[in-house]
């Protein structure tokens, strides 16, 4: 649910048609002036690479801004990150990378328990690992390449996300693409939250069962959506489906929101559907003691099928993993393409995630995992609640370390984007595709390593931009009330 | 001046090239561009108030036949193509016939006709190349004609 003034709804619209209108004029003047060219060209017969206008979006409103995304950096993603400057002669078509780096306030990176950056705990034994096993087990787990750093991580992890057993695979996107075909197949159905991320899309179209969509976070039209659907059928034949699977996440990186997934999951008992719930943000991040969002809402892990996370946010590795009950686990075990044909994990990845894991639970002997995880709660409160103060339109519930400032008109997320680093302050804006059209967004995501201070430096600089380039939507809270505030305490 | 805000739920539709259309602000932001593309023509070009809207008649049908009833597809390469057959109005509201936004799409083009007959006073030339235009439109976006290619043209 988005609140935007009316005339931005407009002069957005108008913004994006002016930026198609002036892309297809080019394109239009680019034909005819190829025209002379293209009859000397060699490849006759050849069909194009891009049919029609597939890369419309690309080439005209993407490489105009091209400089705001894909920056290289040149150190770890901790609080602070050096940015490497670029610079382009033809107009952003083309970037070129310089030896100069700058130290910007790091704002974008999933580092939400400050595990990115070298560890006291962890970094020792990784470099261990990485002396006794090397880099990397050179083989697929069932032939070579199971250490018993693997089977470690699988018990520590089953037992910290609280189900019987657990798999890891070495890439988070594929986690889920390769186990979605594996659990359904044709004659089943998957009902998927609206704004799924495109690797629980890649997976369920890839398994060859239907698909159907239900409104983000509604757990009635949920409801609705899979009366209608058990009612009717399979589609040409009407017989009952084979199994359905409703797919949710934890905390939905654009958004920022929690899902509401008690109601889900009491819905999908109802009607006796399998849950699978991706807890790629919310692992380690949230909940009391970093348990993700079965904790933090006061579901029992027992009443999900099927819990997946990866490593690349909390833990600082990389890597994904699949929790279930052992039977589920055993049968992937044997039937994923991923376990079966793909390398296996690199060991001082596995340590990394060993170490952060324990460094959470406290049997490291102290109690830095509980200090990082009530530091980030306070963080991402503090973040919010002084971002929306300010006027900003900002999304997410509270207690969740990703927080949305809303954008919408085009020409506005690279006048954020570069202003910001200008002031040295690393922001990733999301336009379209990853986001709906109209809904652009600059995204931040909160650390544990980030301190008061670095949170008070981006306050400003944000509060500065925003300003220039004209997102405050709401109206902002006068600061004369905050002092009062602070002169009765003291 | 107090900011009337409007709130929005996205709506599940997963088609990224047509969603754009479900959000409130477009129907007011389409009848405002041909306002101001009309007074552009006239401040332009200095005709008369007629030959403007003919003008702007004529440009709508041309922009908006081409782009909503010729062109094919989506302009960009996530969807793996699967609306390559599609123009863009068979795109819209997932196939759906006469929801409102085809029902506010299809009335526009006959609004701005009588506009321009009106102020035109009915003069014969213009009348035959306005006519021309709104009954090309407008057939092309009758429900019978629902991916129904005639002659071939454009499949």
């Amino acid at each position: 649910m988005v609140r935007l003034p009316y005339l931005t709804a407009l002069t957005t619209l108008f913004s994006y048609g002016l930026l198609f209108a002036f892309g297809q004029l080019r394109d239009f003047f680019r034909k005819i002036i190829d025209w002379s060219k293209s009859t000397s060209k060699g490849l006759k017969g050849y069909a194009p690479i891009c049919l029609g206008l597939e890369d419309f979006y690309t080439r005209r409103l993407y490489l105009r801004i091209q400089d705001c995304f894909s920056r290289p950096i040149a150190s770890a993603p901790d609080a602070w990150i050096d940015v490497v400057e670029r610079y382009s002669n033809d107009n952003n078509k083309t970037l070129h990378r310089t030896s100069n780096t700058t130290k910007c306030l790091n704002l974008g990176s999933y580092n939400y328990l400050g595990f990115a950056a070298a560890d006291e705990y962890c970094t020792p034994r990784v470099i261990e690992s990485l002396k006794k096993y090397s880099s990397s087990t050179c083989s697929i787990r069932v032939d070579g390449g199971t250490t018993d750093l693997h089977n470690e991580l699988e018990e520590l992890l089953a037992r910290f996300v609280g189900k019987p057993a657990a798999i890891t695979f070495g890439m988070g996107y594929v986690t889920n693409s390769a186990i979605i075909p594996i659990l359904i197949g044709k004659g089943g159905l998957i009902i998927s939250d609206s704004l799924n991320h495109n690797s629980i899309v890649n997976g369920a179209r890839g398994s060859g069962a239907a698909v159907r969509v239900f409104q983000h976070n509604n757990p009635s039209h949920l409801e609705e959506v899979l009366r209608e659907l058990i009612a009717e059928g399979q589609p040409r034949t009407h017989r009952p489906w084979k199994k359905i699977i409703v797919i949710v996440e934890g905390i939905y990186s654009m958004e920022g929101e929690l899902c509401q997934l008690p109601e889900i999951i009491s819905v999908c008992k109802k009607y006796k559907a399998y849950t699978y719930l991706d807890e790629a943000h919310s692992i380690g991040a949230v909940g009391k003691t970093g348990r993700g969002v079965c904790e933090l809402l006061g579901v029992d892990p027992a009443d999900v099928d099927i819990m997946m996370g990866t490593f690349t946010k909390s833990f600082g590795s990389c890597g994904g993993y699949i929790a279930a009950s052992k039977e589920i686990i055993r049968y992937l075990k044997y039937s994923c393409p991923a376990h079966l044909y793909a390398t296996s994990m690199s060991p001082p990845a596995v340590q990394q995630v060993i170490s952060a894991i324990k460094v959470i639970l406290g049997e490291d002997g102290s109690s830095r995992g509980a200090q990082k995880l009530a530091h980030i709660r306070e963080n991402s409160n503090f973040f919010r609640s002084e971002l929306q103060k300010m006027g900003f339109e900002v999304l997410g519930d509270s207690d969740s370390p990703v927080m949305p400032i809303m954008l919408y008109n085009p020409a506005k997320i690279p006048a954020f984007s570069r202003e910001c680093l200008k002031q040295n302050v690393a922001i990733v804006t999301v336009a379209f595709p990853a986001t709906p059209l109209l809904l652009a967004r600059a995204r931040i995501c909160i650390s544990a390593a980030h301190s008061r201070e670095d949170l008070i430096k981006g306050l400003e600089v944000i509060s500065k931009v925003g300003d220039l380039v004209g997102i405050k939507y709401f109206p902002a809270e006068p600061p004369q009330h905050q002092e009062q505030g602070h002169k009765k305490l003291e | 001046m107090a900011k009337l805000y409007v709130q929005t739920v996205p709506p599940p539709d997963l088609n990224k090239n047509t969603e754009w259309f479900m959000y409130p602000g477009v129907w007011s932001t389409y009848i405002l561009i041909l306002f101001f593309s009309w007074l552009l023509v006239l401040s332009v070009f200095g005709s008369t108030p007629g030959m403007a809207w003919t003008v702007v008649n004529l440009c709508h049908f041309a922009i908006t036949y081409y782009f909503f009833h010729w062109k094919k597809g989506t302009p960009f390469a996530e969807d793996q193509g699967i609306y390559n057959n599609l123009t863009w109005w068979e795109q819209m509201d997932n196939g759906k016939q006469l929801t409102r936004n085809r029902k506010f799409l299809t009335v526009v083009p006959v609004v701005l006709y009588l506009i321009a007959l009106h102020t035109t006073d009915y003069q014969h030339s213009m009348l035959f190349l306005n006519t021309l235009a709104v009954a090309i439109l407008v057939v092309a976006k009758f429900p019978n004609m629902h991916k129904v290619r005639i002659f071939g043209i454009n499949g």
